[in-house]
């Protein structure tokens, strides 16, 4: 899980540029190192750090690189030696060791390389199945560190929650419903309550725009600043909304709405 | 799953495998599942498809050819050695190509550690690079966006990226303030990506 604050995009293009001084490239790569949302955010700041790379005026390698190269290729083993590349020196090994049954050897050599291959082939889909497993979770990693972000920006009571409404206006009670309804997903934040008494609560509905019965959608009470959230309550999905509605009632809630309705909205 | 997976049961010869030339189509998730399986000729084509890539920005860095074709070759042997880090299902090798190029570059120019290791990444672009033609477009599209910026912001991304100067250097030497720097550098960046994604 990250440790905040993000690295922003100005040091994340610097860091991957390595053109940060030490100690904040450090501290960029110690935050990256448990933070998969900038490590997301990086990657998009290397994409840009290597158009800039593609600027470069193109010059054709020199008379002979290519040769070189597949030269020294020729001579460099492969970090996973290949299953199915036998070694040629094992052959007169398998010739000495058969008396009269050669055959035998190379029934059994081959019956290795065919379950060597197997195995190879094998291994070679998991490496690469789990190398898209790790991407996978990298980018779900980022996604849900990013909704926690979101949540906690609009529900932390550490969060300031300002209501702007015309100057030298005494504040008003105002919420904010935002809401899927494929998804049954709302989140509702509200300023400036009145405080209730204790044994009461301020109960939130969802009035469907089918003429069914109000839906409650979350009991909540406000801070001592008067604001106050109810995010992702239990709600049916596929239910259009018409109107929500915001109810003073008993401490426990209530299946149905109780008269007047304190604040609404459409 | 890439549609050219090599099967270990039919392994060609040496004598038989495919020239290069037969791969200049495949794209690089088949190149390197061929390089995998320990096809020179696939390194071969990888080299030709990216090599003037790669060394075109040693060069810029090193401004020597020499050592430039030395990045080139420790950049392509990486990729023979282990081409399964490679073979993910996600990102660019060009990207990835380009950018550790430009790192070792600078590394071998400051004399420092060798630099973390870069993850591949995607490109913004949905360029096909397996295509010379289009590899040179999309060239072409950075140089020309490249030359549209503002003398400034150029100059600082060029010099964080190809001299390898830290933003605090690149103040010092421009006599511009530090925030002022990190500013251009992001609003060139940002203005590539804009003209990638268009």
């Amino acid at each position: 899980m990250s440790t905040k604050p993000h690295t922003s995009q100005e040091d994340l293009a610097l860091y991957a540029m390595q053109a940060l001084p030490a100690e904040e490239q450090q501290r960029a790569q110690a935050h990256l190192d448990v933070c998969a949302y900038c490590r997301a955010a990086l990657l998009e700041a290397l994409t840009d750090v290597a158009a800039v790379g593609l600027s470069a005026e193109q010059q054709p390698p020199p008379e002979g690189a290519r040769q070189r190269l597949m030269a020294r290729i020729a001579n460099t083993p492969q970090a996973t030696p290949q299953a199915t590349r036998p070694t040629v020196e094992a052959v007169p090994e398998q010739r000495k060791a058969g008396f009269g049954l050669g055959w035998l050897g190379w029934a059994v050599a081959l019956a290795m390389l065919a379950v060597a291959a197997y195995l190879g082939y094998g291994n070679y889909k998991l490496q690469r199945q789990l190398n898209e497993d790790r991407g996978q979770i990298t980018r779900l990693q980022a996604a849900a560190d990013r909704a926690e972000e979101l949540t906690e920006a609009l529900t932390s009571p550490a969060a300031k929650q300002v209501t702007l409404t015309e100057t030298k206006r005494p504040a008003q009670p105002v919420g904010h419903a935002t809401y899927l309804p494929a998804r049954g997903a709302l989140i509702f934040v509200a300023n400036n309550l009145r405080p209730v008494p204790e044994n009461k609560t301020y109960e939130l509905w969802l009035i469907p725009a089918n003429g069914k019965a109000p839906i409650p959608a979350g009991l909540f009470r406000p801070d001592k600043s008067g604001s106050a959230s109810v995010v992702l309550p239990t709600l049916p999905q596929g239910v259009e909304a018409k109107a929500f509605g915001v109810t003073i009632e008993d401490a426990q809630g209530s299946p149905t709405p109780t008269l007047p309705i304190v604040m609404s909205g459409q | 799953m890439p549609h050219d997976l090599p099967n270990p049961n039919v392994e060609p010869s040496r004598s038989s495998r495919r020239p290069a030339e037969n791969m200049n189509e495949a794209d690089d998730m088949g190149l390197l599942t061929r390089i995998q399986s320990g096809h020179q000729e696939a390194m071969a084509a990888l080299f030709d498809r990216y090599g003037t890539m790669v060394y075109s920005v040693a060069f810029r860095v090193l401004k020597d050819a020499g050592e430039a074709e030395d990045v080139m070759q420790e950049i392509f042997v990486q990729v023979w050695r282990n081409p399964g880090a490679f073979v993910s299902g996600r990102g660019s090798l060009a990207g990835w190509l380009v950018v550790v190029a430009r790192n070792r570059s600078i590394d071998m120019i400051r004399r420092r550690r060798p630099t973390e290791p870069v993850e591949l990444f995607a490109l913004p672009s949905s360029t096909n690079l397996a295509r010379e033609a289009e590899r040179n477009s999309l060239v072409e599209k950075i140089r020309g966006v490249m030359g549209s910026l503002p003398d400034e912001q150029r100059k600082s991304v060029e010099l964080a990226f190809f001299e390898g100067l830290s933003h605090s250097e690149i103040a010092e030497k421009t006599g511009d303030p530090l925030g002022t720097v990190k500013t251009r550098i992001r609003l060139a960046l940002t203005t590539i990506r804009k003209a990638l994604t268009v």
